[in-house]
């Protein structure tokens, strides 16, 4: 019963957001401020006439590609330089200093490098997921019980059966806690490099909305963009619940108060 | 059971790496010296932080040997340098350690095959004899469950028979059921005895419990405190099969008992 509680409890917060947006739409004119009413209706129709599917398609493809190329490296480099602690160590400033750096602030190099075409966002996408996927992997590498490792070194297992059946398993919540805070970033750093520079894409959808002072279009763009955030959400929420039915269910806090 | 011994322990000795610029750290076990017989159940009884486990590790190699040496089967197998260490020197030890250390992302029967499996070794046969040692320890209709879905209890049989399974010649067991409550305790006694009766492997099982060691073993050590080493010996002369359940019953276990608690204190 918690279940639909929750599911009640959230359509009533959002028709308080729906409902302020309403009015703050009507105090300061919809020129400035369009209407929950308007944007869904140009949802609809943008959905219908396919220029959101074309758009956030192509949104979505460069945030794909993106995540895949930064992301399969990040999952690949931890495991590699398992057995060289001095090289991880040698390089950790520098992967520090590139967690760090606004790789936003990278978009304009990236489309000086790579031109306005999807290069430059898949490049922008990558170095975001990059990082983030990298530290993630690295801490489940490291967080790796050795005693798992020599219970299975006295049973006869070698290296690469304590890789493939102690180190990779033990890693997997964390590589995917690493995606999930990725996704939502690759998808934005598409959006950001498609309004720096683009002719597609959600991004660009905004871009026009904007110059064109039409704030109903922007919503709409920023509304398939949250959409695709969830569905990717969505995904990935399956994917560990098929990967990680080892794992206790965690604690609830939702059926805490019931 | 030959009286040729299969697993020799000479004057161990094991001290643990100093700083820089200290005076040499103490030892912890020092001239220690026995020896265990093929298809003998051998147990060693010593207080909490006699070096136990430290002892079991040198002899699964998973820890370095600072002096003396272990002659398996006439071969010395002793290392004192950390990369030159054989954990399990090639599947002749196994060891049942105080942890269950079960894989959580692998089901009770991939668990228990999980040797056989990284060994190369996994047929129709190693399959069904795994599915005898599930079932002779109750964990039938369990095979598919993950560990966090186990009671301790059924985790540490579980962890037993991942070990008897792959029929390593000679078993170390460090105080495998320690952190269990003393029914669950009795019952796996009695399991572990049920499958020593089975396959009569050669067992040194440690343990700080006098009533497991006698109850357990053919002959029982017992350890001095630090620096470790053995500080008498006893034959156990109660016949098998036993009774786990009554075992204080049984004529020889008061003696025992008796003459192991004034040596321990």
């Amino acid at each position: 019963m918690t279940r639909w509680r929750t599911y009640t409890d959230r359509l009533i917060v959002l028709a308080f957001i729906l409902a302020a947006w309403q009015v703050g739409s009507v105090l300061v004119g919809p020129y400035w401020l369009s209407s929950p009413a308007a944007v869904a209706a140009r949802f609809v129709v943008q959905i219908l006439n396919g220029e959101l599917i074309v758009q956030g398609g192509y949104t979505i493809e460069e945030a794909l590609l993106g995540t895949v190329i930064g992301g399969v490296p990040a999952v690949l480099m931890p495991f590699l330089l398992r057995r060289h602690p001095v090289i991880v160590a040698i390089l950790d400033p520098f992967m520090v200093g590139g967690y760090g750096a606004p790789k936003l602030a990278f978009a304009p190099l990236f489309i000086l490098w790579f031109g306005i075409g999807i290069e430059s966002k898949v490049a922008l996408v990558a170095s975001v997921v990059f990082f983030i996927v990298y530290f993630n992997t690295l801490s489940g590498v490291r967080a790796l019980d050795p005693r798992l490792v020599q219970m299975a070194q006295i049973a006869g297992a070698g290296e690469r059966h304590v890789a493939r059946h102690i180190v990779f398993p033990a890693a997997v919540p964390h590589i995917l806690a690493g995606f999930r805070i990725a996704v939502p970033y690759a998808i934005g750093g598409a959006i950001i490099a498609e309004l720096i520079s683009s002719n597609r894409g959600l991004g660009y959808l905004v871009q026009t909305g904007a110059m064109n002072f039409d704030t109903t279009s922007v919503f709409s763009a920023i509304l398939a963009a949250t959409l695709i955030v969830h569905a990717a959400n969505w995904l990935l929420n399956g994917a560990e619940r098929a990967l990680l039915r080892w794992r206790p269910p965690p604690q609830v806090v939702l059926d805490t108060w019931t | 059971m030959s009286d040729t011994p299969l697993l020799e322990i000479r004057n161990l000795g094991k001290r643990f790496p100093t700083r820089q610029g200290r005076e040499p750290s103490p030892w912890v076990i020092q001239e220690l010296s026995f020896s265990v017989r093929a298809g003998e159940f051998l147990t060693i009884i010593g207080p909490s932080g006699a070096g136990k486990s430290t002892l079991l590790n040198m002899i699964a190699q998973i820890d370095t040997v600072s002096a003396g040496e272990i002659v398996f089967n006439g071969e010395t197998v002793t290392s004192h340098d950390a990369r030159t260490l054989r954990p399990g020197f090639d599947r002749r030890i196994g060891y049942v350690t105080q942890d269950d250390n079960l894989l959580p992302w692998r089901t009770t029967i991939d668990n228990v095959l999980f040797p056989i499996e990284v060994q190369g070794r996994l047929n129709a046969e190693t399959r069904a004899h795994a599915e005898v040692l599930v079932r002779a320890v109750g964990l039938a209709g369990f095979e598919r469950y993950y560990p966090h879905e186990l009671s301790g209890g059924m985790r540490k049989r579980a962890a037993l028979i991942r070990t008897l399974a792959y029929d390593p010649p000679v078993i170390l067991m460090d105080e495998p059921f320690a952190a269990v409550d003393a029914q669950t305790r009795t019952q796996l006694q009695a399991d572990l005895l049920t499958l020593w009766g089975l396959g009569r492997k050669t067992i040194i099982f440690v343990t700080h419990d006098i009533t497991e060691a006698i109850a357990l073993g053919d002959r029982a050590l017992v350890l001095s405190r630090q620096p470790t080493r053995i500080a008498a010996e006893h034959a156990i002369p109660i016949p098998r099969p036993r009774n786990v359940q009554d075992i204080f019953a049984l004529e020889g276990f008061a003696a025992v008992h008796q003459r192991i608690r004034s040596e321990i204190q």
